[in-house]
């Protein structure tokens, strides 16, 4: 310290604030996208952080002089992260849309119509294909998978039962003959094994029901599509399970939201995302599974099949010299093979139908599954869809208090299904 | 020792007369002390100060993050009075602080009574019960905590060998609430280590002479220890309550977020996150934050009124 006087500090000090603030101001700076420079913004696990990485690195490699900034995170935070980034107008120049909010985004300003993007190729895309994705009558976002509702079964289970599914076919895949099946294929299973997981919150699941009853999960102006009625059915098919001891209770699955891990074992059946097979198989790997479209009431409503489109956006607020750099890497998203041999098929089915026919050249036999299941659920008729309006985002909270309620039996199902759309109900209503 | 080492070196600067000129020296020395206390203040006003009037102006605007916020006076306020999750956040954090702390104190008094009395291998006791302050309500001890007491946990494990079959506790709505309590008990660490301090403060000789007028170990416990170590009981008091109040980390590990099972772990703070981040009602959870912390001054100033009647510094009441 000796040859550190005070005047030499003082100097060192203010070197180091120049310093500080020369680099906040570099980073401020930094914001924005450049022309060679943009940010890319997913959600997953570890396994899907690790395939993007590499297939944005495969992206740089594509376009020389390219650089990726990807931001990543986990589903809930992603979605957290996102709307503060839209707050401080910081938003990702590409970006994934989380299923709730794909309105509120939408009225928050943060797509940018992507059909005038000459780096960015539609024509995998049919008119109709490219219609239906519209919103507000623009193509400002872009489906990067297709995800249906699905039962995933344990084959080995049933092997080891002797037993079978009822009949694939319109006549006994119905919800009647799977929850008889399950009730029977419980009374005789193994110790600690039951027919189904309790999972009466899932969406999609919950959404085909919904349609089959000729109901909807949301209208085309923004509200509720379905009554209490409905959805006292959906507990009532949950509540004749665990009543009768052929579903999982909260307890035995640790909450009315299960984690697979913890389930996978236990159960012959589950429903889920017709895509999570492709990570959840593989965590029981003794075991083989099998998926198959959701069961169909004898009376089910026209056109109650339907895909959710899970959607890729650009930024409003993008640079313009980054515009066609975005359109390059939504172009690599949805239309490149490369690309989907690098990170597989764990977010779902390619909504580009070039893409789906390559997808059968890289897909495990799990995958090639849930393939055919969406390609078989897309061949049919389906009415419209409409996206989860602004003020939506916490219904699957309110979903699951009401699943608490019915399975504890703290309320009774018609009261459960009361609550659950008042609570809904007054949700859209402070966000309108 | 000489009398020269008393004199404070800063003294010997000081100017004999007001109004006189301060030296250059001491103006030298005043813009070092602001140059070093710069990143201080600079923190103090960037991430504390404007945040917090930022969210003031917040607390009385209907604000959802992606829109900009748009003045609705007191409407948030009035919200809360007929929110019912809201009520039951507060219902959750109150059961919560009343009973948590009260037994986290006791057992951090009790283990550093009995740590005090000098028994052999008094350090490695020590480190081993502050441990778990360390990891204190981190995601880690939360995960931990699922495990111990889920449907398949240790806990009904060791029931099991008694033929009892249990429930998972932290999908129980009657039982989940209990588990953090036993977890927040468990980081006893912190307070007992200050109790620990003020123990070793108290004389020897007060004891001594409880000791002949024939005051067995209750009576010099409840007329000597407690008594003159009533001041480090109010500051672990003080310290523990507001913390209690902010308790947010293990109710949103252990409930994924919701609070539940049906709201049984709704802490206010999380309700104020689901508001704030999940909602996106960030007027909403602003005047929330605030409300808490009137709440939070309100009973600290309480504690503070109250400690005059019982807490006692040396010969004063």
């Amino acid at each position: 310290m000796d040859h550190l006087n005070r005047r030499r500090f003082m100097q060192l000090v203010g070197l180091g604030a120049l310093g500080a603030a020369g680099t906040t101001a570099l980073t401020a700076c930094g914001g924005g996208s450049g022309g060679n420079s943009i940010r890319y913004a997913w959600w997953g696990d570890t396994v899907r952080q690790q395939k993007y990485t590499a297939a944005l690195e495969a992206f740089a490699q594509q376009n020389p002089g390219v650089e990726v900034r990807p931001e990543f995170a986990d589903y809930d935070a992603f979605q957290e992260r996102i709307t503060v980034q839209t707050a401080g107008r910081d938003v990702p120049d590409v970006f994934w849309i989380p299923s709730p909010h794909v309105m509120s985004y939408h009225d928050a300003g943060l797509y940018r119509r992507l059909d005038d993007i000459p780096s960015l190729d539609l024509s995998a895309f049919s008119a109709a294909q490219l219609d239906s994705f519209k919103i507000d009558g623009e193509l400002n976002t872009l489906p990067r998978s297709v995800l249906t509702a699905a039962v995933r079964f344990n084959q080995t289970f049933l092997d080891e039962a002797g037993a079978q599914l009822p009949a694939d076919d319109a006549q006994n895949w119905t919800w009647d003959r799977l929850s008889e099946f399950l009730i029977d294929y419980s009374r005789d299973a193994p110790p600690g094994r039951k027919g189904i997981h309790y999972n009466a919150q899932t969406d999609l699941c919950f959404e085909a029901w919904l349609r089959q009853h000729g109901q909807d999960l949301w209208t085309a102006d923004g509200r509720m599509g379905f009554d209490a009625a409905a959805l006292a059915g959906w507990f009532e098919w949950w509540e004749v399970l665990r009543r009768a001891g052929a579903a999982t209770n909260l307890s035995e699955q640790e909450g009315a939201q299960p984690e697979w891990p913890v389930v996978g074992d236990k159960v012959l059946v589950t429903f889920g995302n017709s895509n999570h097979i492709a990570d959840e198989a593989p965590m029981f790997p003794d075991y083989e599974f099998g998926l198959r479209p959701m069961p169909v009431l004898p009376d089910a409503a026209a056109g109650h099949r339907f895909g959710y489109l899970s959607r890729i956006a650009v930024y409003q607020g993008i640079d313009d010299e980054s515009v066609d750099l975005a359109g390059r890497l939504v172009q690599f998203n949805i239309n490149d093979p490369q690309m989907l041999q690098l990170v597989g098929l764990s977010v779902g089915a390619p909504a580009n139908p070039a893409m789906l026919r390559a997808a059968y050249d890289v897909a495990n036999e799990d995958e090639k599954k849930m393939l055919a299941v969406v390609e078989r659920e897309l061949a049919e008729e389906q009415k419209p869809r409409y996206e989860a309006p602004a003020g939506s985002g916490t219904w699957r909270s309110i979903m699951t208090r009401g699943v608490e309620e019915v399975a504890l039996e703290r309320a009774s199902v018609s009261d459960a299904a009361a609550r659950v759309i008042a609570d809904i109900d007054r949700e859209l209503g402070q966000a309108s | 020792m000489s009398h020269d080492t008393l004199v404070r070196p800063a003294a010997q600067g000081l100017p004999e007369q007001r109004g006189r000129r301060r030296p250059p020296s001491f103006r030298r020395q005043g813009r070092a002390a602001h140059v070093f206390l710069l990143p201080f203040l600079l923190g103090l006003v960037l991430i504390t100060a404007v945040p917090l009037l930022a969210s003031l102006y917040l607390s009385f605007t209907d604000y959802d993050l992606l829109h900009d916020p748009e003045l609705i006076g007191l409407d948030n306020f009035r919200r809360m009075v007929e929110d019912e999750r809201f009520w039951a956040s507060v219902g959750v954090t109150l059961r919560y602080v009343l009973v948590s702390v009260p037994l986290q104190l006791a057992f951090a008094l009790l283990l550093a009574v009995v740590l005090d009395r000098g028994m052999r291998g008094l350090a490695l006791y020590r480190s081993a019960f502050y441990l778990p302050s360390l990891l204190g309500s981190s995601v880690a001890v939360a995960i931990l905590w699922r495990q111990l007491f889920g449907h398949e946990g240790l806990v009904n494990s060791v029931l099991g060998w008694f033929g009892v079959t249990g429930e998972s506790w932290l999908q129980n709505p009657d039982t989940a609430l209990s588990t953090l309590v036993v977890l927040n008990v468990w980081t006893f660490g912190s307070p007992m280590i200050i109790f620990l301090a003020g123990l070793r403060q108290i004389p020897e000789e007060l004891y001594e002479a409880a000791r002949v007028d024939g005051a067995g170990r209750v009576r010099q416990f409840w007329s000597v220890t407690v008594p003159l170590l009533t001041p480090i009981v109010f500051f672990n008091l003080v310290l523990q309550t507001i913390g209690a109040f902010q308790a947010f980390t293990q109710a949103h590990i252990i409930s994924s977020g919701q609070g539940g099972p049906l709201d049984s772990t709704l802490f206010y703070t999380l309700y104020l996150y689901q508001q704030g981040f999940q909602s996106f009602n960030m007027g909403y959870a602003s005047a929330m934050a605030w409300v808490l912390l009137l709440v939070i001054a309100v009973v600290t100033a309480g504690h503070f009124l109250l400690s005059r009647y019982w807490v006692f510094y040396g010969d004063e009441r």
